[in-house]
């Protein structure tokens, strides 16, 4: 019995690499930002495109990346001679990226800290920005004194933040994200918010009852940095070219096309003032998105019940080992949140065995491995659950255990467990919304691009919140049919 | 056919089985009777190691199997077994759970191991039952397919574990029918159960246990008319 069951263990591991391996070469490799770092001639760059007009998706034209950043370091990469390829992610996890050597550079609006520093070398400042204060007309604040004792919304990780820290009396709330911010701001969960100039002015042209106050630039201390890796031999290139810019007026030109001077707007949304028609130019971007979530819904789902499964199997075996195996690992996956375990396997992954895996497969991964752990308990339930009367009439009939496992006790085990498996499909397909930490283009992560090129809160989340729902609505029917399906027999 | 050597069978404190010895000829039926309790069922269940006798011997057509080295499924595959609740698989058709050991056990080509079934079924009264679900089957057509299900595997021995307890009364009569004309076919049979007048017509032999031990064995005239034992008197007095 041991032979059979680490063959079912093996070809149920290789089946589920394989469906991860051929999914992500499905995939486009821009829907999920391949690194291809090692290849001669390529620098991979990071940024989190939700930062216009540094860097955002040009969600109307084919989800192209744009802005500031994005023209500086195609400008640089092509005076340099190298192949630029831009992997999109959450603004906190770039120097990670940098540090574990997933991106060769970061542009993202990042200013040279010297906290950062610790962390990563930068190049010469390329802009300057200076902080201003967000605040809401009814409720106006023009200095830094005036915050004492005010809540404070920041981009957590950003310069901001660690400047809003030095506001004495002033209690921070730091989001991952600014349209989140100014939601917040509206809706008067902080008092105001500190961002940076240029930011602030979309967001004041956008919103017709916000104002801002710009506050005086601290020299070079606010100024934008590319960061490299410690040590990286690509900085000095790197400056000579911004040298350059700088002289020839490339740099002032460039930032000229992405600043417009105040555009004038119509007044904009307040509170609930919902309209759709902003999501029109959007929408083939947003629809995108479910191939993704769905793709890696699938993926995570089967490779979570057949892993799942087989650990089932491991915890009703009689062989020791492989029962402290199963609980352990059941343990530990229910017992961490599946975020770090997301994080440590596309992080650690490339560290530990050398191996470049892609954002999807590191998702598909996590959850899948996550998933076999709810799962196994599951299915272990369902096959105690069945009259034990099958296994001694399978045991005269001198049908093999494996055999009586995979096609009598497995089957009407799912049957009564098919609802909690459904709920578990439902809850990866929802979930699936956390992998946009690592730079997966998902339904949600779109919505939130739209969401930031819009300077508006609600509609592409209403839009995505729908799409989510009618997808469930989809599984569970199907899901229903196969039930019925498998009552045929009641 | 069978020898048993002493065997005793011990679950945590309780002794089940307190030694038992017997030997079934090759075609011979026997029905085993006599109170619950007594340890009929597990002597039966020890035949084709269901349970595992805790000592003892037991020796079928030559080959130990109770030694540690014999291969258990392929000694099972040569006894059917037939239980008291059926046990029939509820996902498969009447006609895959009789086929299905046949092709995944003996590697039984499809079309065979269908005409196989086909005509057990026949044999049983259920030929037109081959594509229904054991869900719309009465009590009595599910033990008849349970019985064809064992034949399928073609057995040199056939063990009933109380195969009618479970049956409304109107529906023993055809699962006994079934099993009393397998009694002719020079089968090896043993048969657990409580029907004093089929062991009495259809039997051999007949075994009569109490507490764990094999109290009495005799052709079933000799029983029931002039049963040795005092246990069994009163056995008989309390059943008949």
């Amino acid at each position: 019995m041991p032979k059979l069951v680490l063959k079912t263990f093996s070809a149920a591991i290789i089946a589920a690499l394989l469906i991860v391996a051929v999914a992500g070469g499905l995939l486009p490799s821009q829907a999920f930002g391949a690194a291809a770092n090692d290849a001669k001639g390529t620098l991979v760059m990071g940024t989190s495109a939700d930062y216009p007009p540094f860097e955002s998706v040009d969600a109307k034209n084919g989800g192209q990346y744009v802005g500031l950043d994005i023209d500086i370091a195609k400008y640089i990469t092509e005076q340099l001679g190298y192949k630029l390829e831009i992997i999109n992610m959450d603004f906190n996890g770039l120097i990670a990226a940098l540090q574990t050597g997933r991106v060769d550079f970061v542009m993202s609006g990042m200013s040279a800290t010297d906290e950062r520093r610790e962390s990563v070398d930068f190049s010469m400042i390329y802009y300057s920005a200076r902080n201003s204060i967000i605040s809401t007309k009814d409720n106006a604040y023009d200095s830094i004194e005036q915050l004492n004792g005010k809540t404070i919304g920041v981009q957590l990780g950003s310069t901001q933040d660690y400047f809003a820290e030095t506001i004495p009396g002033a209690s921070l709330k730091k989001l991952n994200k600014i349209p989140d911010l100014v939601q917040e701001l509206k809706t008067g969960r902080v008092d105001a918010l500190i961002v940076e100039d240029a930011v602030a002015i979309d967001y004041v042209n956008a919103n017709s009852d916000l104002t801002v106050e710009f506050l005086p630039a601290e020299a070079d201390e606010n100024g934008y940095a590319i960061a490299f890796p410690k040590g990286s031999a690509i900085v000095n290139d790197f400056n000579g070219i911004i040298t350059e810019m700088k002289e020839s007026g490339k740099l002032d030109s460039l930032i000229n096309t992405w600043f417009p001077m105040q555009k004038e707007t119509e007044g904009s949304a307040l509170g609930l003032n919902l309209d759709f028609s902003i999501l029109k130019d959007y929408i083939p971007y947003i629809l995108r998105g479910i191939y993704v979530t769905l793709l890696f819904t699938i993926v995570s789902a089967l490779f979570g019940f057949i892993w799942g499964t087989v650990l089932s199997f491991f915890k009703l075996s009689r062989i020791k080992p492989l029962q402290w195996f199963a609980t352990v690992y059941t343990s530990i996956f229910r017992g961490t949140p599946l975020l770090l375990q997301l994080l440590l396997i596309y992080y650690a992954t490339p560290q530990l065995i050398n191996y470049d895996i892609s954002p999807l497969m590191a998702a598909g991964l996590a959850f899948g491995l996550n998933s076999a752990a709810y799962l196994s308990e599951t299915i272990r339930g369902g096959i105690l659950a069945v009259d034990k009367g099958q296994q001694e009439a399978a045991m005269a009939l001198g049908i093999p255990y494996r055999t009586m496992m995979i096609k009598i006790i497995l089957p009407q085990a799912l049957r009564s467990i098919l609802p909690a498996l459904v709920n578990e499909c439902v809850a990866l397909l929802k979930e699936s919304s956390l992998v946009s930490v690592i730079g997966v283009q998902d339904l949600m992560r779109r919505a939130s691009v739209v969401q930031s090129l819009e300077f508006r809160a609600f509609e592409a989340l209403l839009f995505a919140g729908a799409i989510y729902y009618v997808l469930v609505l989809i599984l569970t029917s199907l899901a229903r049919l196969l039930e019925r399906r498998m009552r045929r027999s009641d | 056919m069978i020898k048993v050597t002493d065997i005793t069978k011990t679950f945590g404190k309780t002794e089940v089985l307190k030694g038992i010895t017997t030997t079934i000829a090759r075609g011979e039926v026997v029905a085993i009777i006599g109170p619950s309790g007594s340890g009929k069922s597990t002597f039966l269940r020890c035949l084709n190691l269901l349970e595992k006798p805790t000592s003892g011997k037991i020796t079928i057509a030559d080959t130990e199997i109770t030694s540690p080295k014999t291969d258990v499924m392929r000694v099972r595959q040569r006894i059917g077994m037939v239980f008291q609740h059926f046990h029939l698989f509820p996902h498969m058709t009447v006609i895959d759970n009789i086929t299905f050991a046949p092709r995944t056990v003996k590697g039984m080509p499809d079309g065979k191991a269908r005409a196989n079934a086909l005509s057990l079924l026949d044999r049983v009264g259920l030929a037109d039952k081959a594509d229904s679900y054991p869900s719309r089957l009465s009590g009595g057509q599910k033990q008849r397919v349970a019985i064809a299900r064992s034949l399928a595997m073609e057995p040199d021995i056939m063990l009933f574990d109380e195969p009618t307890s479970a049956l409304d009364p109107e529906m023993v009569k055809e699962v006994l029918n079934v099993i009393q004309s397998m009694a002719h076919t020079g089968m090896t049979m043993v048969i657990v159960t409580h029907e004093m007048k089929f062991a009495r017509e259809a039997a051999d032999t007949i075994y009569f246990m109490d507490d764990g031990r094999l109290v009495e064995k005799a052709a079933p005239e000799q029983f029931f008319s002039n049963p040795q034992s005092e246990r069994a008197v009163r056995f008989l007095n309390q059943v008949l």
